[in-house]
């Protein structure tokens, strides 16, 4: 077919090179027209419509895969991990397994790493795992309204395809269903031109990997990896990419995954192989959320006739009742007396301007909202664990909002605030140091600092380097006990919170959110809040400063992103009001208890003042009348303890008396002594 | 220390302000002995505690005080502050020296043991203590010890003793006799033989005074020409004060046509607010204004050029000087203010300047003396 078409073209073209000669020769012959020559036309339509053709979404994507998250090969290694994660903790949960995965990231290159992710999912059936990792746009996520991590069916196998397009090596997929049936590993690669996956391992039919200890020899055979388990799938994709630390980074990724999914267990050995796991904080799945049919406010006019031309033919009130969410006979009859439409017009017969009406009816008549119960948020009790696990800090509070609605499609807001009180580096011992710089790998102090305290960062790590005024490329190991005292002095002193920000974490249905912070109603709304009446300084249109982290995790059958990569949630007033009430309940209890720890503050800064004049106050009037300056200082300190003892007792700063109560912050909070808290700093595995 | 207090000899008014100062140390060791807290009561320097009195026709001090204790967070700074500036002057009192106000910042200037912090960050916090110490103790800055900038002149004929020193003001040239900050008995000396001027003429600026200098006007009426650069400093106060009444020369004042010439008549004649404690001292409730007013303008018939359009906050200021009590009887200054309310503009003394440059020394106030023309 091909062959013929294009041999027609070509003769098509000949004619119209011999018209335009035609034409060329009689214009020269005639001179210039009045002056005017007659533009050629470049194509014409015949010619134009041998190039036009279709376009495979996976041709689009390829070529724009920076609207998938593919911009650069950081973010790259990134997206690939997260829609791996991703789908492996839909499948659990949506199968009823406690999720455990395994992210390995292994350097094969410059610029080159092989990521396996493995879970304990269900597994996937034979014949449809290459096409779930093989064609864009598969997947069982896009058609249903249910709250679910994925939504389009685009990530996984966009990332393969990244893969193939940069390494050119192949997806594999090992996949279980059961403990007694065999595997089934797979080599694939996407055919970009077609959308279709194309299998390279076993002639195109993947291999068997019978179950047993047989099968495991195959495993070892074949060069699999594969973490011994029953069931689940592990995919590993090579790419080019990039591994770097800090903000937007793998590591921030699953960390923050960890605090939205106590219910997971997360192994994670980076291209460093430091190993680091997150152990679940809880057995309980979340419930398993409902699938609901869409609500007719959230339904635009062209889905609207879609539906009608789609589905089966029945009446239109039928049509309506079956089809949406909240709507019952009664609604269904007020909408179409509305519209001027019978009832009982069958569905096929509407035409145009009749479900312009029916949209303008729906639009104008008061429906119910649609039923909350198909969302499921962590819970206050978990991500107050979550985030005491992740984040150091000394006081922790959540608040969940009742469930609101947005254009037909309900969502719930849960916010969660740490208080970080000093830094691991402030309060650690003498010996502990000591322990830690003989356990350490790193070569310089930087890096021993930045890897074994967390949250430090570099530039907390190179503060305390330069004040202790030790080499930067020192090594640990070799430093003199005079050098480690003046490292501890240093990291006393240094004071790591100054200057820092509040760390905003958005989670949209347990994904942690990364990428485009300015353009997210998460962060716009921080941004918006009132954060001085809470006790934090904050300057006009910036985040608020000190060691404070918030959270903010929306939860909808559809989180209406801003695009395909899934990096910020879209401005809708709705969602913006329901997180604005989060984050001020969150804060009014930060305020309560900053001002209760300020108010004990003042009273120990109290004596402390005093203490420093009273010397002053002793030498000058002995100076004036002779007086022995030592007794007469001693007199005035008994004099101040006395004084700062009854205040403390009994007044406070409004000259109130205090009835010494518990400081009553109602519920869902937790405040710890931050001294204990161990999570902050990373000791390196010795007994394992 | 003790040793070398016996070689100076104190003057009785310096053994005064030193058992002042002792009481305050002394309260301070009672409290201490007996465990309560220490404390300073500090007259308060605030408009609602001066009032006017009719009868003196100066400004007084109220009776109300603010305390001031040493175990109150918001005021155990300032009460370590007081203690010290005493010290301060306690020690130039007793190696008889004086400083400048700069100079005891600079000598009660430290960082205090312990603490990042300083007793004095800035100078301005040095001088309200130094002012509150002057009411506490109601010993005046001089008995402290304690001097400002020199500033205003004097010439005219008179002699005086500075210091041990004759000065005669008639033969100062063009510069004058720069009036000291301490003018007290014990620096200067008047005596009635040797004064023959037979009244001051006090002129608000250095510029002016330059030209009734010039002029030799002072020569020709047989006065005293003394200016105060703008508000006059309490050394020129002062000494305004005591040749009024030590020598019984009136004072007539030449100022500017606005509500700042007024004030500083008000300040000469009643006293300041903020050092109405020193009034006693310093207040001449005879002074007279002579100039200049607001009719001035029709009367010396001067061109459109010399006006001033008042600005909204001297017509406030104006405002509020017609009410103050000492003006608000008077109906003659009610009329002058009302006059400049209404003209709208005010006149500088170099505004006679424009009609002939000696009109000011040679007709201007000749003929106001002449007509005993001026305001009370």
């Amino acid at each position: 077919m091909a062959t013929i078409k294009r041999k027609k073209k070509i003769v098509r073209k000949k004619v119209s090179q011999t018209d335009k000669l035609a034409e060329n020769s009689a214009v020269s012959a005639t001179g210039s027209n009045n002056g005017k020559v007659r533009r050629k036309r470049r194509a014409s339509a015949q010619s134009m419509a041998a190039s036009q053709r279709d376009i495979s979404v996976s041709e689009f994507f390829a070529k724009n895969r920076h609207l998938l998250g593919f911009d650069n090969p950081r973010k790259a290694l990134l997206t690939t991990i997260k829609e791996a994660v991703d789908n492996s903790l839909d499948a659990c949960e949506e199968a009823g397994i406690l999720p455990e995965i395994w992210v390995h990231i292994e350097p094969t290159g410059t610029n080159r790493f092989k990521i396996g992710v493995q879970d304990n999912g269900p597994g996937i059936l034979k014949k449809q795992i290459p096409l779930i990792f093989g064609k864009l746009l598969y997947g069982s996520k896009f058609h249903r309204l249910r709250q679910s991590r994925g939504q389009q069916g685009i990530g996984i196998s966009a990332a393969g395809m990244y893969g193939v397009q940069t390494t050119g090596k192949p997806v594999k997929i090992i996949s279980k269903v059961s403990i007694r049936k065999p595997a089934h590993y797979y080599e694939i690669q996407i055919d970009t031109k077609i959308n279709k996956p194309k299998i390279l391992n076993g002639r195109g039919d993947g291999v068997d990997i019978p179950p047993g200890d047989k099968g495991l020899k195959a495993i070892a055979k074949h060069g699999i990896e594969w973490e011994q388990q029953p069931h689940g799938t592990r995919v590993t994709i090579e790419l080019e990419a990039k591994f770097i630390r800090g903000r937007g980074s793998v590591d921030e990724y699953l960390e923050q995954t960890a605090i939205a999914n106590p219910h997971v267990t997360l192994h994670y050995l980076d291209p460093d192989d430091n190993g680091r796991d997150y152990q679940r904080s809880t057995d309980l799945l979340p419930p398993e959320p409902k699938e609901i049919l869409p609500h007719p406010y959230g339904v635009e006019l062209g889905r609207l006739a879609t539906l009608l031309t789609e589905g089966e033919s029945t009446t239109l009130s039928q049509f309506l009742i079956s089809s949406f969410s909240r709507i019952t006979p009664g609604v269904a009859r007020r909408l179409c007396r509305t519209a001027e439409l019978s009832s009982r017009t069958n569905t096929r017969r509407v035409n145009r301007e009749q479900v312009d009406a029916l949209y303008q009816a729906i639009q104008t008549t008061k429906i119910s909202a649609p039923s909350t119960d198909c969302i499921c948020p962590i819970g206050e009790e978990l991500l107050l664990g979550g985030l005491h696990q992740v984040v150091p800090g000394e006081f922790y509070t959540v608040a969940t909002r009742p469930p609101s609605v947005y254009r037909g499609n309900p969502f719930q807001i849960e916010v969660a605030l740490a208080y970080g009180g000093q830094a691991a580096t402030q309060n650690i011992t003498h010996d502990l140091l000591l322990e830690l710089v003989e356990e350490t790998d790193a070569r310089t102090i930087r890096q021993f600092l930045i890897n074994t305290f967390n949250g430090l960062g570099a530039d907390g790590a190179d503060r305390i380097v330069k004040s202790s005024n030790l080499g930067t490329r020192m090594s640990p190991g070799k430093l003199k006990p005079k050098e480690i005292n003046k490292l501890l002095e240093a990291m006393k002193n240094v004071n790591i919170s100054e200057g820092q920000t509040m760390n905003v974490m958005r989670f949209a249905n347990r994904v942690p959110l990364q990428f485009q912070h300015a353009g997210c109603a998460i962060t716009q709304t921080i941004l918006g809040t009132n954060w001085r009446s809470y006790g934090l300084s904050q300057s006009r249109g910036s985040l608020p400063k000190g060691p404070v982290s918030v959270m903010v995790h929306i939860a909808s059958v559809w989180v209406p992103f801003t695009s395909e990569s899934k990096e910020a949630v879209a401005n809708y007033p709705e969602i913006q009001k329901e997180i604005r009430l989060g984050l001020q309940a969150v804060g009014r209890k930060l305020g309560m208890y900053l001002r209760r720890r300020l108010k004990v503050k003042q009273q120990s800064d109290r004596r402390e003042i005093f203490l420093r004049y009273l010397k002053e106050v002793a030498n000058a009037v002995s100076e004036v009348n002779g007086v022995d300056q030592t007794k007469l200082y001693e007199q005035l300190v008994k004099v101040a303890k006395k004084r700062t003892a009854e205040a403390d007792m009994r007044l406070d700063d409004r000259g109130r008396p205090i009835k010494d109560k518990e400081l009553d912050l109602g519920e869902n909070v937790l405040i710890v002594d931050p001294t204990e808290h161990q999570a902050n700093i990373q000791r390196v595995k010795s007994e394992a | 220390m003790a040793k070398k207090k016996t070689k100076i000899k104190l003057s009785p008014r310096d053994k005064k302000t030193l058992s002042r100062l002792e009481g305050l140390a002394d309260r301070v060791v009672n409290a201490a002995n007996s465990r309560r807290d220490p404390y300073v009561d500090i007259p308060s320097r605030t408009l609602s505690n001066v009032h006017y009195s009719p009868r003196k026709r100066i400004l007084e001090m109220g009776k109300r005080t603010n305390r001031r204790q040493l175990f109150d967070l918001s005021q155990a700074k300032a009460y370590m502050r007081t203690m010290l500036v005493s010290s301060g002057c306690k020690r130039l009192i007793d190696q008889d020296k004086t400083t400048s106000l700069r100079g005891l910042y600079y000598m009660l200037k430290h960082t205090i043991e312990g603490a990042k912090e300083n007793t004095f960050e800035e100078q301005g916090e040095c001088d309200t203590i130094i002012e509150d110490v002057e009411v506490l103790l109601n010993s005046i800055r001089e008995e402290l010890h304690l001097y400002a900038e020199n500033r205003g002149a004097m010439v005219g004929n008179i002699t005086l003793m500075d210091q041990g020193d004759e000065i005669n003001c008639a033969r100062m040239g063009s510069g004058g006799y720069a009036i000291p900050s301490i003018v007290e008995p014990e620096v200067i000396k008047l005596s009635k033989n040797r004064c023959d001027a037979k009244f001051i003429l006090h002129v608000e600026k250095g510029t002016v005074w330059q030209r009734f200098n010039e002029d030799k006007f002072w020569q020709k009426h047989n006065c005293i020409l003394t200016h105060g650069a703008g508000q006059p400093p309490r050394g020129v106060r002062r000494i305004l004060h005591r040749l009024h009444n030590e020598l019984s020369l009136p004072v007539y004042c030449v100022l500017d046509n606005d509500p700042w010439g007024y004030y500083i008549y008000s300040v000469l004649k009643q006293g300041s607010i903020n050092l109405a404690f020193e009034s006693q001292r310093m207040a001449i409730p005879d002074a007279k204004y002579l100039g200049l007013r607001s009719i001035d303008f029709q009367r010396c018939n001067l061109s459109n050029g010399v006006k001033i359009t008042l600005s909204d906050n001297d017509r406030k200021r104006a405002r509020q000087i017609a009410k103050y009590p000492w003006f608000e009887k008077k109906r003659d200054w009610q009329t002058e203010i009302k006059k400049m309310l209404r003209n709208d503009f005010k006149l500088e003394v170099e505004a006679l300047i424009s009609k002939d440059i000696s009109y000011v020394t040679e007709e201007y106030v000749p003929e106001r003396l002449k007509k005993r023309d001026w305001l009370d």
